[in-house]
């Protein structure tokens, strides 16, 4: 039934070509990042040469990339564990809807993800000024919070719709309040989907530029502002911003690996069910 | 939807099922509700206001932002760039994703490994993306252009030239959303049922027959969604084209989400930004509309 063997070397070879294609633009920043500037700008590129991690030094310590870093982290933390709250029990709420009605909801929502951001960033924009609460965390994790309920809301409620209606019907007539049903029988069968949705939701929030460039101010700034906004002022210009791309890459990729079971079986579930 | 287990269980369910089920809803519905719904009918507001940030103007002015957007050469010059740019960038993702998904499929050994390695791009920062292949098209010393000088060819200015720019463009947003194709199409013929295949196989069916006859078919709801929800984002794409080209040189890759931005906070002209903000989003509803009713009449129940 497999294909044969050397169809199978040769499907492993062109793949495995394609993903080396695919990966050149993040070894090529990771070994500017770790050049010296005479090797980086050396043609043709340099492939010998003497690593140094001063570049990285640099960039987070000296030019103070670490205080973006703690931004991010505060904003990101904070909106998925208000979204992920509210959104669970949304989703929850809406499995218990009438199909009619929760259908609607989920349709409106849908709409709501198709929202063209900047239509809501000018207003973000106006009210903040209006209110103070531009440069602050708060008016960043409200944005975002809203921005990924959908989202949010969406991937819960496919986990919450594999769970049997019987369970739930079962407890509410061994007396259950809602609430109970929500707490003690809905959420330890859907804590899995609980950790992917964090994941995305983290994720989501650690990435988002638009808000983050019109919301955010000299204290809140995160991490992909501060890098697109970051000047070629320095010497080492390209050195010092492949250093902090390969950075804020790090806990990306890290938290890929360590979640890659959940993370696969996640999102397939997600999209395939969507 | 579902059967209850008898006639009196499911009855008592459904008679608490319209009442206070509903709370969950509230925290959520009252997040949406101030956070976006509001500042949503504010852009519409604002939209009839000649309301500019740097003169400080705020008189209202009726639907003459949206008259005055529908003569502007450059909506529509943003307009047909942001087509063209999200309809290459998700043809060429769609049938990247779907060769590389076929061939992880047939892969018995390894699929997983490069499955992960291929998803980094879509993972990281879309700023950072831009950056990334920023320094690989780079006119002076990115690796594309010192690859083809040492082999001889004179690079073009990859980022400098309208039309390689625009190119350029296409090719960032594939980069980072061809893994996300990739993953959800190779989940999804996974589903494929096995005893299908079979029967194709035994009919004579070779591998592309196998592809495009059975499994694409049995997976074509899938197809359409992720079709339709990537095209969506394109249509918004922001990010990339910040970093990478700015929209430039001169407008080439401006697309309609680049010009509201420079209208907004650069030009300062927050009503005429509005308006443009409410015309992308009746764009995106009638597309959506249009995706929507041809899916329905093709595939009852896809989404």
């Amino acid at each position: 039934m497999p294909p044969s063997r050397p169809l199978q070397l040769a499907l492993l070879a062109g793949l495995s070509l394609f993903t080396a294609a695919t990966l050149t633009p993040v070894v090529w920043a990771l070994l500017t990042s770790i050049k010296l500037p005479v090797d980086a700008f050396a043609v043709p590129p340099k492939l010998v040469f003497s690593p140094t991690f001063a570049f990285h030094y640099q960039v987070w310590v000296e030019k103070e990339f670490w205080r973006f870093l703690l931004n991010s982290i505060v904003i990101s933390v904070s909106t998925v564990c208000l979204s992920v709250s509210i959104g669970t029990m949304a989703a929850f709420g809406l499995t218990r809807l009438r199909s009619r009605a929760s259908r609607g909801v989920l349709f409106g929502l849908l709409a709501m993800r198709m929202f063209p951001h900047i239509l809501l960033a000018i207003p973000f924009f106006v009210l903040a000024n209006r209110l103070g609460l531009r440069n602050t965390y708060t008016g960043m994790v409200l944005a975002l919070t809203a921005i990924n309920q959908p989202f949010t809301i969406w991937l819960m409620r496919s986990f919450f719709h594999d769970v049997p209606e019987e369970l739930y019907d079962a407890a509410v007539i061994d007396g259950c309040s809602p609430w109970q049903v929500f707490m003690r029988v809905a959420l330890p069968i859907v804590r899995p989907g609980l950790w992917v949705t964090a994941l995305f939701g983290l994720l989501l929030a650690y990435n988002e530029f638009l808000f983050a460039l019109v919301l955010t101010g000299p204290d809140t700034k995160t991490l992909p502002v501060a890098i697109a906004e970051y000047g070629a002022e320095d010497i080492n210009y390209w050195s010092l911003s492949a250093a902090a791309a390969i950075g804020i890459m790090l806990p990306i990729v890290a938290f890929m690996t360590v979640m890659q079971r959940h993370l696969v079986r996640g999102l397939s579930f997600g999209a395939v069910k969507g | 939807m579902r059967k209850g287990i008898g006639w009196s269980v499911e009855r008592r369910a459904s008679v608490s099922r319209t009442e206070r089920w509903w709370l969950f809803l509230t925290p959520s519905a009252v997040v949406l509700g101030l956070v976006m719904l509001y500042p949503l009918s504010y852009a519409v507001y604002l939209s009839l206001f000649d309301d500019d940030l740097g003169t400080g103007s705020h008189a209202f002015i009726g639907w003459a932002n949206y008259a005055s957007l529908l003569t502007d050469q450059r909506f529509w010059t943003s307009l047909l760039q942001t087509a063209l740019i999200a309809v290459s960038a998700v043809g060429l993702e769609f049938c990247l994703g779907l060769m590389v998904a076929y061939g992880l499929y047939l892969l018995s050994f390894g699929a997983r490994t490069l499955n992960l390695l291929l998803f980094l791009p879509h993972i990281i920062t879309p700023v950072v993306a831009g950056l990334f292949l920023r320094w690989i098209f780079m006119g002076q010393w990115g690796l594309l252009s010192s690859v083809l000088i040492g082999l001889g060819i004179f690079p073009p200015d990859w980022l400098g030239t309208p039309g390689w720019a625009r190119v350029t463009v296409v090719l960032a947003d594939s980069w980072q959303f061809t893994p996300f194709i990739i993953l959800v199409l190779y989940a999804g013929l996974n589903t494929v049922d096995q005893s299908q295949i079979e029967a194709g196989r035994i009919d004579g069916a070779g591998g592309w027959a196998l592809l495009f006859r059975i499994m694409v078919p049995a997976i074509k709801p899938l197809i359409l969604f992720v079709l339709a929800i990537r095209l969506m984002d394109a249509f918004r794409m922001f990010d990339i084209i910040y970093v990478l080209t700015a929209g430039g040189p001169g407008t080439a890759t401006e697309t309609l989400t680049m010009y509201d931005y420079a209208l907004a906070f650069h030009l300062l002209q927050i009503g005429k930004a509005s308006a443009l903000g409410v015309l992308i989003l009746a764009i995106l509803a009638l597309l959506t509309g249009i995706m929507i009713a041809v899916v329905y009449r093709r595939e009852r129940g896809a989404f």
